[in-house]
């Protein structure tokens, strides 16, 4: 049952040979693309593997080749216990490959909307993954959240694109560092922009998506939610970097958002009893770290911050992974169920607590530097983000400590069942890599440096080193294992504020609004569908009404819309002024009468006398048309009425009478519109002749002498095409209809 | 003959306007027969000129403008498709819910939806659980 299926193989090959091009991509000094996409709104499709393109499409495809390598194992088991059958994956993987490409594009995207649109391709991905479990209800909600919030934010993302295309020419992102300058549109662009990137980071307040997100499979988790989905929101503050420091009031605001993330995901992480609920958490506090250093701006922030994302994303991505082994393995969800897994998984231990101590920052990790690197910005700063940055890095100890400590050390919780070995490799491999980058730190630096200098707009220089000195690095360093130490050890005073804090952010918190508010919506909706299916008059207003207010402001915008003209009315018009009037009156005796054939007569009247006066008005075709129309119209009417039943009248009552005056109020107003708006088209002077001299002159060369047939037949033969349809449709409706929907 | 036409055009428009408005699903077709009328002799008056029919051999002298005839006839023979189809829905409304009233019919349709919501209670199943 545990055998991976060959679509997931294809996958796993697909993403390894990606990885291999980022790779090789990356070492020859990376490549571009440029082409026009949409050239009358100077759109090109441009994209530039550079130094930041370079960082995220490695991580997006070298995590994606352990996570896929991972979910091959992971997917047949997890349909197994939901009683799917084992191709429900070809539901898992072509999504999973739709967003690593998707990640790799909006890494590698030099221009807004392009950026746009792979922001948004990643969210549809993540849609269909999270919701993947589609039977059960919970994970469709999960789903259902995650798009909106990340969605909805990514239409302010698109807004501010358009503003900065509007207000400086271009959407390209280069071109737009050069030239912006800071101004109120600009700034306005930039906070929109990072608004969407902010809420696809899961940064505080709408960072309630991602903990609920959990109910996606693990292998989701542990590449979505650690590397890539929300990586992709601190990709683009890194890429628009140099337009949000024109602003120093931006950057502030991404300072304290980030340290907001940073202090309630770390408090509610230690709040949490379900692993993956504990990594979600995690995962908003360490995201907050890098948009603290975005806020602080400048080289060293930049190159902290890159490197901060590889650190996290290497580590993260094995926990997720860790706990999802150990989730299946046993059955168990919770944290306090657990424990003592040391000796039955010793290998499984051994590989996450590499990564749990690369992502709690101990020496002889990778997360060492990372930190490293993040007290040297902050210290730059000054004293208080830099007790700041202490206090978070002892909060990421304290509960990723928990975490692991919890699992594997103690008694024995649950007795673990085997689980197959590419359950356990993958992590191995991330677990070395955080260690060897503990060791052998250069490539990844020179990886982080070379993503920074595209966000800083000029070269940068990290040199990531242990230094055996009491530079303030290192007394930060152990101010913070100290205190995370302490947090971690004094559970019985840390757990009750904790759980506290929990259950007010649950009471007070966004996710609350953000409910009300998708409630208050739905209602909403649900008051204005019932209304129009009460209600078809409503509905007819629905039209008229909008369709008015547009043409008045159509009104409004054209100046030359109120010269009128009467026209001359001469001797041969006679005829047509008297047939309209006929017309005209035989129409309105159908508004006064009661019964059900005399109106149809007289419409009738109306249609006939109509075909003379195009008769008179030297059309032919449309008047022999318009005849034999009126004639089944009137069979049509008489042969409905045979089948129609009478139907019982209601006396008029007092009501029936004001409805009726209403109604007779707005027909009046609806028919001095009308005739307003078509009195100002008909006064129009005709700019041109158009193209009525054209076809006249080209209708002997279609072999036809009849010029209206030989338009409708020949020059706009794919109207008439569609006309035709049009009436088989309605033939086809009115038939089933009648047959009461039962086959032929 | 650009007021006349505006007139006739405008007046037809009311009343199908009217017809429409009204609660019984006869007089509903009617006015929207009439407002196809209506917008048949508008593109026929929109016409960019007037004079002999566009009929080979062309007299001399000034010729309607065909476009927009040929678009009148498009209308005139959409308007009765529709108009046929409108008849046969009203017909099997009628035969549902033994009534051509709109108020009856939309108070039946309303009861309907209901028992069909507390049936399967599924409404809004999806949307609620976004929002928990």
């Amino acid at each position: 049952m545990s055998h991976p299926t060959p679509l997931a193989w294809l996958a796993v090959v697909i993403a390894a040979l990606a990885f291999g091009a980022c790779l090789l991509l990356a070492m020859s000094g990376g490549g571009r693309v440029d082409i026009p996409w949409i050239p009358s709104l100077g759109i090109r499709f441009e994209l530039e593997f550079d130094g930041l393109a370079a960082m995220y499409a490695l991580l997006a495809t070298g995590i994606g080749v352990a996570v896929f390598t991972y979910g091959a194992g992971y997917l047949p088991i997890h349909l197994h216990h939901a009683h799917r059958p084992r191709d429900d994956d070809r539901r898992f993987w072509p999504w999973m490959l739709l967003f690593m490409a998707a990640m790799v594009v909006l890494a590698c995207a030099q221009d807004l909307i392009v950026l746009f649109v792979a922001f948004d391709l990643t969210a549809v991905a993540s849609y269909f993954l999270i919701g993947f479990d589609r039977e059960r209800r919970d994970a469709r909600g999960a789903a259902m959240m995650a798009l909106l919030v990340t969605v909805t934010t990514a239409v302010l993302m698109l807004i501010g694109a358009v503003l900065l295309s509007v207000e400086h020419g271009t959407s390209s992102i280069p071109t737009l560092i050069d030239v912006a300058e800071a101004g109120p549109v600009t700034t306005l662009a930039t906070l929109l922009i990072a608004v969407a990137a902010l809420a696809k980071s899961a940064q505080v307040p709408l960072h309630f998506w991602l903990p609920r997100a959990m109910e996606a499979p693990t292998p989701v988790s542990a590449y979505l939610h650690s590397a890539a989905m929300v990586a992709a929101g601190v990709l683009v503050i890194g890429r628009i970097h140099p337009l949000l420091a024109l602003e120093p009031m931006v950057l502030d605001g991404l300072l304290v958002i980030g340290v907001c993330s940073i202090v309630i995901g770390g408090l509610l992480s230690l709040a949490q009893d379900e692993l993956k609920q504990v990594l979600a958490y995690s995962t908003v506090s360490q995201y907050g770290y890098v948009v603290v250093l975005y806020g602080l701006g400048g080289p060293v922030a930049a190159g902290a911050a890159a490197f901060y994302v590889i650190a996290h994303a290497i580590a993260k991505s094995a926990l997720f992974m860790t706990a999802g082994t150990v989730i299946l393995a046993t059955d168990e969800t919770r944290l306090s169920r657990l424990g003592g897994l040391v000796r039955p998984m010793p290998l499984l231990a051994a590989a996450s607590g590499a990564a749990a101590m690369a992502l709690a920052a101990l020496p002889l990790t990778i997360g060492f530097f990372k930190d490293e690197l993040f007290f040297a910005a902050a210290t730059e700063r000054g004293p208080l983000t830099g007790i700041v940055a202490v206090l978070a890095a002892a909060l990421t100890l304290a509960y990723i400590g928990r975490f692991w400590l919890r699992l594997f050390a103690g008694p024995l919780g649950i007795e673990p069942h085997a689980v197959p070995r590419l359950l356990v490799v993958p992590i191995l491999v991330l677990g070395v890599l955080g260690i060897a980058g503990g060791i052998v730190v250069e490539p990844f630096a020179r990886l982080a440096e070379a993503a920074a200098s595209v966000t800083y707009g000029a070269p940068v220089a990290i040199h990531p080193a242990y230094h055996l000195d009491t530079r303030p690095e290192n007394l930060m360093a152990l101010a913070a294992w100290l205190v995370g130490a302490i947090i971690l050890v004094a559970a019985p005073i840390r757990q009750p504020i904790v759980t506290r804090v929990a259950v007010l952010g649950g009471r007070l918190g966004p996710r609350r609004w953000y409910g009300a508010l998708l409630q208050g919506l739905s209602r909403l909706s649900d008051a204005i569908h019932g209304e129009e299916v009460r209600d078809l008059r409503r509905s007819v207003a629905a039209v008229l009404v909008p369709t008015g207010v547009l043409i008045g402001i159509g009104f409004l915008a054209t100046p030359s819309a109120w010269d009128y003209r009467i026209g001359d009315i001469g001797r041969e018009d006679l005829p047509v002024v008297v047939l309209l009037g006929l017309g005209v009156g035989a129409a309105l005796t159908v508004t006064r009468d009661p019964g059900r054939l005399r109106p149809v007569l007289a419409l009738s009247v109306l249609g006939f006398a109509l075909a003379a006066v195009y008769a008179v008005m030297a059309a032919p075709d449309v008047a022999l048309v318009a005849v034999l129309v009126e004639a089944v119209y009137t069979l049509v009417f008489v042969a409905v009425f045979a089948v129609l039943p009478l139907s019982q009248r209601a006396a008029a009552s007092a009501a029936h009478t004001a409805r009726r005056r209403r109604d007779l109020a707005a027909g009046v107003i609806a028919g001095i519109g009308a005739f307003i708006t078509i009195w100002a088209a008909l006064s129009r002077e005709p700019s041109q002749r158009g193209d009525a001299l054209e076809l006249i002159r080209l209708t002997p060369q279609a072999h036809g002498s009849d010029v209206v047939t030989v338009i409708l037949a020949d020059f706009r033969g794919l109207d008439t095409m569609v006309e035709i349809t049009v009436l088989a449709v309605a033939v086809v409706g009115a038939t089933s209809l009648l047959r009461r929907g039962r086959s032929w | 003959m650009t007021l006349i036409y505006a007139l006739a055009a405008g007046a037809l428009f009311g009343i199908g306007a009217y017809l429409v408005m009204r609660r019984d699903l006869l007089r509903v077709v009617l006015g929207v027969v009439v407002i196809s009328q209506a917008a048949t002799l508008t593109l026929m008056a929109s016409a960019l000129g007037f004079g002999a029919a566009p009929i080979y051999p062309l007299p001399s002298g000034a010729i309607s403008d065909p476009l927009s005839q040929a678009m009148a006839l498009t209308s005139v023979v959409i308007g009765l498709a529709t108009t046929a189809l409108l008849l046969v829905l009203v017909l099997r409304v009628v035969d549902v819910f033994r009534s051509q009233g709109l108020d009856e019919v939309a108070e039946d349709e309303v009861a309907q939806e209901a028992t069909l919501d507390a049936e399967h209670a599924l409404g809004h199943e999806d949307e609620e659980a976004a929002a928990r």
